[in-house]
C-alpha cells in the first residue's frame, strides 16, 4: 500500500485562487486506510475548506468501495459520468491520494488542474488498522531472499548489503536509538533459522538503473515487460 | 612504495596517528598536530567528514601531508558519494601520491551538522574495498580498462565490541575477501575484550591495529560509553581519571594510552592512536608504552 499523510490544512488553503472551484476527491483504499483520503476525510476536508472560504463545492471518493483511485477507468467513469456535471463545472481537483492518483484524476479529466493534498510518504505493509510502517523501497531488485526475509535496503538507515556498520548500539540504529538495526534483525532471524552462511556471500552493488524513475509495467498474454533505464526485462507467466 | 605496507609486512609492531581536517581552509592547525607525529609515527589517518560534519576534505589534506614528507591514510566513507566519484577520488588520490587507503562506510548525515543530506551508500564499505581493487587491478568497477592503474595499500575498519560480533566478523572476512590488507579497529579500552576478539579472528593473516582513543576526561568516557557503539570504557578507568585533578589529567591520559598499548601490544599487530586534538600528546604515550 501506498502511505499517505495529509498536507496541513493551511498550506492547501492557501493554493487555491479566488473563485477557484474545488472538487474534493478522496481513494477509497490505500488512502482511506491512511485515514487521509476515505469517505469522512474527504466530506471532513470540503467543509474544513469551505470554512476557510474556499469554494470547495463537490467532493467524491470514488465506489464501489475499497477501489483504488489509481485505477483510472474507475475513476474516469466516476468523475466523467457519475459526478459528470461536477467534473465540468470544476476549475481544479484537490486529490486525497497518493501521487498516483494525483495523475489519475488529471487523466480522468482531460488534464484539469490538480493540487495534491496528501505527502505520499512509503510502501508499507497495514500491520493493524492503526499502524502501517514500511518493509520494502520498491528498488525494482529484491534481495531478501538472502537475508531472511527481511529487506536490509529498507530496515538499515544505510541501505548496506554486506552486512552492519559499526554505529548500532544495544541492537539500535545510529540514527535513532528508538529503531532496531535492521541488520541486528536479520542476524537474529538467520539465527533462528539457521541460515547466518547465507550473508557470508559477498553482495554486488545495486544495479540502480533498475530503481530509476519513470518506471513501467506492460502486460501481455502469459508475460509482463518492466521498463526502466536497465531495459525491458520480459518474464513469463507460465512455462 | 607504502611505507605503512612495509612496515606491516616487516611484522614490526606499527603505530598509526590521527587528525581531523577542520571547518574551513585554515589547515595549519591541523598540519601542526600531523607536524608532532612526524618519525613518531608511520603514517598518519585523515578523517573524511568526521561525524558527518561538514569540512575541508580528507584527500586536499592528505596531499599536504604528502609534500610535506609525512605518510597519509586517506579515510575515504561511502556516505557522500557514488561509485563514480568514489572510482574518480581514489584514482585522484592516488595521482597526488595518496597510497594508503581506510574505506568506511561513514557515519550517517543525520548525525551530522547537515541532516538534510542525501545519504548515498551507492557502495557499501566491502563493495568500496573490492572496487578499490579492481582499480589496484587496472580496470574500473564496470569492467573498462584504465590507462596507467593504481596500487593502493588497502585497509579496512573493525569494531572489536560490536554486536552481533558474529555478523561484525563475517563482514571483516568480506573485507579481506575483497582487499582489505590491514585493519584499524575502534578504541580498545577492554584488553581482556580485545584478547577473546582477537582469537575469534585467529587465522585470518591480516595485520589488526587496536584502535587507542586518548582519554580526556571522565565525562568523555561516559559520554561514549552512552552514545558510541562498540566503545566500553570501564567504571575503573573512568574512576581513575574522574580522581586525577584537571591539570594532570594529560599526564593521566598519557598514562591510560601507554598502560592499554602495552597490554594489547602481544595481541596485534600495531596500534591506531586517535589523539583526537591532543595530538602532541602521541610522542610521549609512544614514549611511555616503549614502542621508540
Amino acid at each position: 500500500m501506498h502511505a499517505t499523510i495529509q498536507k496541513p490544512i493551511e498550506e492547501i488553503a492557501g493554493w487555491f485562487r479566488s473563485g477557484e472551484k474545488v472538487f474534493v476527491v478522496g481513494c477509497d483504499n490505500c488512502a482511506a486506510k491512511c485515514r487521509s483520503g476515505g469517505i469522512p476525510e474527504t466530506e471532513e476536508m470540503a467543509k474544513r475548506l469551505k470554512k476557510r472560504g474556499v469554494n470547495a463545492f463537490a467532493w467524491c471518493v470514488p465506489q464501489p468501495k475499497g477501489t483504488s483511485l489509481c485505477k483510472l477507468s474507475n475513476t474516469k467513469k466516476v468523475l466523467q459520468e457519475e459526478y459528470g456535471e461536477q467534473t465540468k463545472e470544476a476549475d481544479s481537483f484537490l486529490v486525497l491520494s497518493c501521487g498516483q492518483g494525483i495523475h489519475t484524476v488529471m487523466d480522468a479529466t482531460e488534464g484539469k488542474v490538480v493540487h495534491p493534498g496528501c505527502d505520499t510518504i512509503f510502501g508499507g505493509e497495514t500491520v493493524s488498522d492503526d499502524f502501517i510502517t514500511e518493509y520494502c523501497s520498491l528498488c525494482g531488485e529484491c534481495v531478501v531472499e538472502y537475508t531472511g526475509g527481511l529487506c536490509p535496503v529498507t530496515l538499515c538507515a544505510k541501505s548496506l548489503l554486506n552486512g552492519p556498520c559499526g554505529g548500532a548500539k544495544d541492537g539500535k540504529c545510529e540514527v535513532d536509538r528508538t529503531r532496531d538495526c535492521g541488520w541486528q534483525l536479520i542476524y537474529d532471524r538467520l539465527k533462528s533459522l539457521g541460515r547466518l552462511d547465507q550473508v557470508k556471500e559477498y553482495k554486488e552493488p545495486k544495479r540502480n538503473s533498475r530503481w530509476s524513475r519513470p518506471r513501467s509495467l506492460a502486460l501481455a498474454e502469459g508475460s509482463t515487460t518492466f521498463r526502466s533505464l536497465a531495459g525491458e526485462h520480459t518474464v513469463a507467466s507460465t512455462d | 612504495m607504502s611505507k605503512l605496507k612495509q612496515a606491516l609486512d616487516s611484522g614490526k609492531f606499527v603505530v598509526t596517528g590521527e587528525i581531523g581536517p577542520p571547518k574551513g581552509v585554515n589547515i595549519a592547525k591541523c598540519l601542526e598536530d600531523a607536524e608532532s607525529l612526524r618519525d613518531r609515527v608511520v603514517a598518519v589517518n585523515v578523517t573524511d567528514l568526521q561525524s558527518a560534519v561538514m569540512r575541508i576534505g580528507s584527500m586536499a589534506v592528505c596531499a599536504r601531508l604528502v609534500q610535506r614528507g609525512l605518510e597519509p591514510v586517506y579515510q575515504l566513507t561511502c556516505r557522500d558519494r557514488n561509485r563514480l566519484a568514489l572510482q574518480s577520488d581514489l584514482l585522484s588520490a592516488w595521482a597526488l601520491g595518496i597510497e594508503n587507503v581506510l574505506c568506511l562506510t561513514g557515519d550517517h548525515p543525520n548525525l551530522g551538522d547537515h541532516a538534510e543530506a542525501k545519504p548515498v551508500y551507492d557502495l557499501d564499505s566491502v563493495q568500496l574495498l573490492q572496487a578499490a581493487s579492481t582499480l589496484n587491478g587496472g580496470h574500473d568497477m564496470a569492467g573498462h580498462e584504465l590507462e596507467g592503474n593504481p596500487d593502493f595499500f588497502l585497509g579496512g575498519v573493525v569494531t572489536p565490541g560490536a554486536e552481533p560480533q558474529e555478523l561484525h566478523i563475517i563482514k571483516m572476512r568480506k573485507k579481506v575477501a575483497a582487499g582489505a590488507r590491514f585493519f584499524q579497529s575502534q578504541a580498545v579500552y577492554e584488553p581482556e575484550k580485545f584478547e577473546q576478539f582477537m582469537n575469534r579472528i585467529q587465522g585470518l593473516e591480516v595485520p589488526v591495529m587496536a584502535g587507542i582513543v586518548v582519554l580526556k576526561s571522565a565525562a568523555m568516557a561516559r559520554y561514549m560509553n552512552a552514545n558510541v557503539a562498540g566503545i566500553s570504557v570501564p567504571e575503573s578507568l573512568i574512576e581513575e581519571m574522574a580522581a586525577t585533578p584537571k591539570e594532570e589529567r594529560r599526564q593521566k591520559a598519557v598514562e591510560i594510552s601507554a598502560r592499554l598499548i602495552r597490554q594489547v601490544k602481544p595481541l596485534c599487530q600495531g596500534v591506531h592512536i586517535m589523539p583526537l586534538g591532543w595530538d602532541d600528546l602521541v610522542p610521549e604515550i609512544i614514549k611511555e608504552a616503549e614502542l621508540d
